[in-house]
């Protein structure tokens, strides 16, 4: 487990002071993977850095397994160190040593004996499926393969915390995708927690369970994925979760309501769980005197729950709208009316 | 011509000696004088404002006077060392002085060139400072470094030729007394000749030396 606890850093910049952080409160517990979003100079890479102490804490602690590491000596946290593996945007690795003794490298350092060191080795490579490329360079080889072996690398010492600091940001979209099929493999076979920080949504999306939002040194919102992607509070959090949902309405369309004159009210609908599955729309027409349609929306996946969202127009007597509105909500529907939504 | 062929060969001789003798020392000198210019830097592994400063201002003194000068003005201290201020060994202790705060810091650049994150993942993997240096700086840059050393050679010959100003020898002593002062030009033009051999091998060898290291 990792807690921040008001955990603040300022920069000396000449005269200028800058608040990186400004008291973060967070709790990353063992098992988890916990992503932190925020755009760039949010202080992202300050709070990671804080948790392996390659940044102090101006102010705050850090407490991993209920442990402050902000009193440990040098030596203390080096030792911690090795139990806290970290992974690079740009990859971080000497490029003047072979695949294998990048490796090798964490445990050359804890004076391992060889031949544990080979076996070790070894294996790591065939986890992270780079087995047959040990003698290789760093650059003989491609962005995904290159994170893979500082993955292989940050796992050598057999941590229980691994750091991805912007892992995947330097990698094209497919490359990104199987970099972290990898880490939801690490966390489910070695139940390594996992602290991630990035500016992409869809890396959030794809593997975390909790996110928070940091804006200016600040958690501006923090929860479950699936909350927060289906309930986003600040504006900065909705921004986020539109850049991987798409559930804004086209302009197009925001026109078209706009300008009906009609009292046709529309709704947003959102559906979660096993309410995705229920055949409402036919169930709602027929019982109710009412026409629904569809003019916008999608279907997509948080956490391995569907959740669906879609802008639905309803005609009829506004009684029977009424009606039909409560129908859909004893059904696990959100509904919200689209004005709200749109403003 | 006014020399023979073992004054040719001798002085090439006392050439490549003083300039093997000064690089060895000057290297023991400046080796970890760069690597300590890089690391107590701000913000870097040991961190030491006091020892940075005192290190930067002695090192530009000694690079801020001229061979020529520094050559005269540390005679005592070379007849303390070696009993003597003539002489080709004597001339070996001023071009130390030369070489080793220039060799500090064409390492020190070197060691700059080393990408930061680098050094941030060894921290991470929680190496000690010497292991960094030694396991990660050292090796990245080794390939750098080697040039570099390379131009500190091909400087130590240029310098070991005014060497001869005292006594010590060499093919740049060989070309101003017989080449110079004597007007023997064919002296003049064989010494020059040898030099440019000599350098051009050097860088060679360097260019060659920093293509085998860069992968370790």
């Amino acid at each position: 487990m990792i807690q921040f606890e008001g955990v603040a850093k300022t920069y000396q910049s000449g005269k200028q002071e800058i608040h990186a952080l400004n008291g973060i409160d967070l709790t990353v517990e063992t098992g988890e993977i916990y992503g932190v979003i925020g755009f760039s100079g949010a202080g992202k890479s300050s709070l990671i850095r804080t948790v392996n102490l390659l940044e102090r804490p101006t102010t705050g602690r850090v407490l991993i397994q209920g442990k402050d590491i902000s009193t440990l000596s040098s030596k203390e946290i080096r030792t911690i160190r090795k139990d806290i593996g970290m992974i690079f945007q740009h990859f971080n690795l000497l490029n003047s040593k072979t695949v294998y003794h990048n490796v090798a490298m964490p445990l050359l350092l804890a004076k391992t004996p060889k031949a544990d060191i080979e076996k070790q080795v070894k294996d790591l490579l065939d986890f992270v499926g780079l087995g047959d490329q040990a003698q290789k360079y760093p650059d003989q080889l491609s962005g995904g393969q290159k994170q893979r072996i500082g993955i292989a690398r940050a796992l050598a010492t057999n941590p229980s915390v691994l750091l991805c600091d912007e892992a995947t940001s330097a990698l094209d979209p497919q490359t990104t995708k199987s970099i972290l099929d990898l880490l939801r493999k690490i966390n489910k076979e070695y139940n390594i927690t996992i602290l991630l920080i990035t500016h992409e949504m869809g890396v959030i999306r794809e593997i975390c369970d909790k996110v928070a939002v940091l804006e200016a040194g600040k958690v501006i919102e923090q929860g479950s994925v699936f909350d927060i992607f289906s309930n986003p509070q600040q504006p900065t959090t909705k921004r986020f979760v539109r850049s991987v949902m798409n559930d804004e309405l086209p302009e197009s369309l925001l026109l078209q309501i706009q300008n009906a004159k009609s009292s046709n009210a529309i709704y947003r609908l959102q559906f979660t769980g096993n309410s995705v599955g229920k055949p409402f729309m036919s169930r709602v027409s027929r019982d109710f005197k009412v026409d629904l349609n569809v003019l916008f929306g999608n279907v997509t996946e948080l956490q391995g729950i569907p959740y669906g969202n879609l802008i639905v127009e309803f005609s009829g007597e506004p009684s029977e709208i009424g009606r039909a509105l409560s129908s859909i909500r004893e059904s696990d529907i959100h509904i919200e009316e689209v004005n709200n939504y749109v403003s | 011509m006014s020399v023979n062929y073992e004054q040719i060969l001798e002085a090439l001789w006392e050439t490549v000696y003083m300039t093997g003798a000064a690089f060895g020392f000057s290297l023991l000198i400046g080796f970890p004088l760069g690597i300590l210019l890089v690391v107590t830097r701000k913000g870097h592994l040991l961190e030491n404002e006091p020892i940075s400063k005192v290190l930067n201002v002695v090192i530009n003194i000694f690079r801020s006077v001229p061979f020529i000068i520094l050559m005269v003005a540390i005679i005592p201290l070379t007849r303390l060392i070696v009993g003597t201020s003539i002489g080709t060994a004597a001339a070996i202790v001023p071009l130390v002085f030369y070489a080793g705060p220039y060799i500090a810091r064409l390492i020190e650049n070197s060691l700059l060139e080393v990408d930061k994150g680098v050094i941030e993942a060894a921290q991470a993997m929680g190496a000690t400072p010497m292991q960094i240096i030694f396991r990660f700086l050292i090796p990245e840059a080794l390939s750098s470094l080697v040039l570099a050393l390379t131009i500190a050679v091909v400087g130590l010959i240029g310098a070991s030729a005014m060497a001869g100003a005292i006594g010590g020898g060499g093919l740049g002593d060989l070309a101003i007394t017989y080449g110079y002062q004597r007007f023997d030009t064919l002296v003049m033009f064989i010494t020059v000749a040898i030099l440019v051999v000599l350098v051009q091998g050097v860088q060679s060898l360097g260019n060659v030396l920093s293509r085998t290291v860069r992968r370790s």
